[in-house]
């Protein structure tokens, strides 16, 4: 039997992205205190870490939704 | 009884799905173009960003969901190659590539003048995002060229966040609807099996293609100049 090629649709998209999201959650942290540590910035790192996680949680939030309304019938059968 | 005869018989439709090899090509592709072209810009400190070109294309030939890891990967690669500062703007990253990616798929894509108004929407979009980050973490200011531009309209006596916002949209314009053109020709230059389910105007073909891509191009390169003017 021929073997066909590997694909992938709308759901391997979605969870590319939310992949994504969740390596930029994981640098947060570092990259909050490190930008706290910059000579210019004047903001603590809890609030830059607090600022970013609420934009990150809405992206997550607009992601779910896209899971849930997204449309997976031209998955491969 | 047999029950194959009461089985609907389904309609045979176009798939959307693509190979995963061309998946596995394109997207650390797309991020080294956006990393490349962000580089270039630092070095020759554009009045520009350059860094959402390989966004775009992953974004409208894979699916806007593809360019969010695409957007997230070019900032967290960035972030180790010229500091922390890029980071906080992966969001804006992702945020171009949903537009962008769900613009096409909307129909923003089928002709020119609406695949162009597409580019204004990411670019105002984008602006709307990346001002909070540039006002609430950076207190104003990234050392990017904007903050020329920034400087300038503060001493106008505007507001903090009305001098980032309008230095900030006109350097954002400028660079989408660069980076959209630019995306738009090579997603020409791709596989035609890879680009057969999107809806782009570049499909009608000829020297009208070239012209509109060249003249998207064009009206970046004139609002940096009109960039460039603002803060001097």
């Amino acid at each position: 039997m021929e073997k066909r090629p590997a694909t992938v649709g709308t759901k391997e998209g979605l969870g590319a992205g939310i992949i994504g999201l969740g390596l930029l959650l994981g640098f947060l942290p570092s990259a909050a205190q490190k930008i706290a540590d910059l000579d210019f910035v004047q903001s603590e790192p809890f609030g830059i870490l607090t600022g970013a996680v609420f934009v990150m949680a809405v992206l997550t939030a607009l992601a779910g939704l896209a899971v849930i309304l997204a449309k997976f019938e031209d998955a491969e059968e | 009884m047999s029950t194959a005869s009461a089985k609907p018989v389904a309609k045979k439709k176009r798939s959307s799905r693509i190979p995963l090899t061309y998946v596995v090509a394109l997207v650390p592709v797309a991020a080294a173009l956006n990393i490349v072209g962000g580089q270039i810009n630092t070095i020759l400190k554009l009045p520009i960003f350059l860094d959402m070109i390989g966004t775009a294309v992953a974004a409208i030939v894979l699916g806007p969901w593809w360019g969010a890891l695409v957007g997230a990967i070019t900032n967290i690669v960035s972030s180790f190659i010229s500091g922390p500062i890029g980071l906080p703007f992966a969001v804006v990253n992702v945020v171009g590539a949903l537009v962008w990616g769900y613009g096409v798929r909307w129909g923003l894509g089928k002709k020119y003048w609406s695949y162009f108004l597409l580019n204004i929407i990411v670019a105002f979009l984008c602006s709307v995002t990346a001002v909070p980050i540039y006002v609430f973490i950076f207190g104003g200011a990234t050392g990017h060229f904007a903050d020329m531009m920034t400087a300038a309209f503060l001493a106008m006596g505007q507001n903090l966040i009305v001098s980032v916002f309008s230095s900030n949209i006109l350097v954002s314009l400028a660079d989408k609807i660069i980076a959209g053109f630019v995306a738009l020709a090579i997603i020409e230059a791709l596989p035609a099996n890879l680009t057969a389910n999107i809806q782009l105007p570049a499909a009608a073909g000829g020297l009208k293609k070239v012209l509109w891509i060249a003249g998207g191009v064009i009206v970046g390169a004139a609002i940096t100049l009109i960039a460039l003017a603002v803060a001097k």
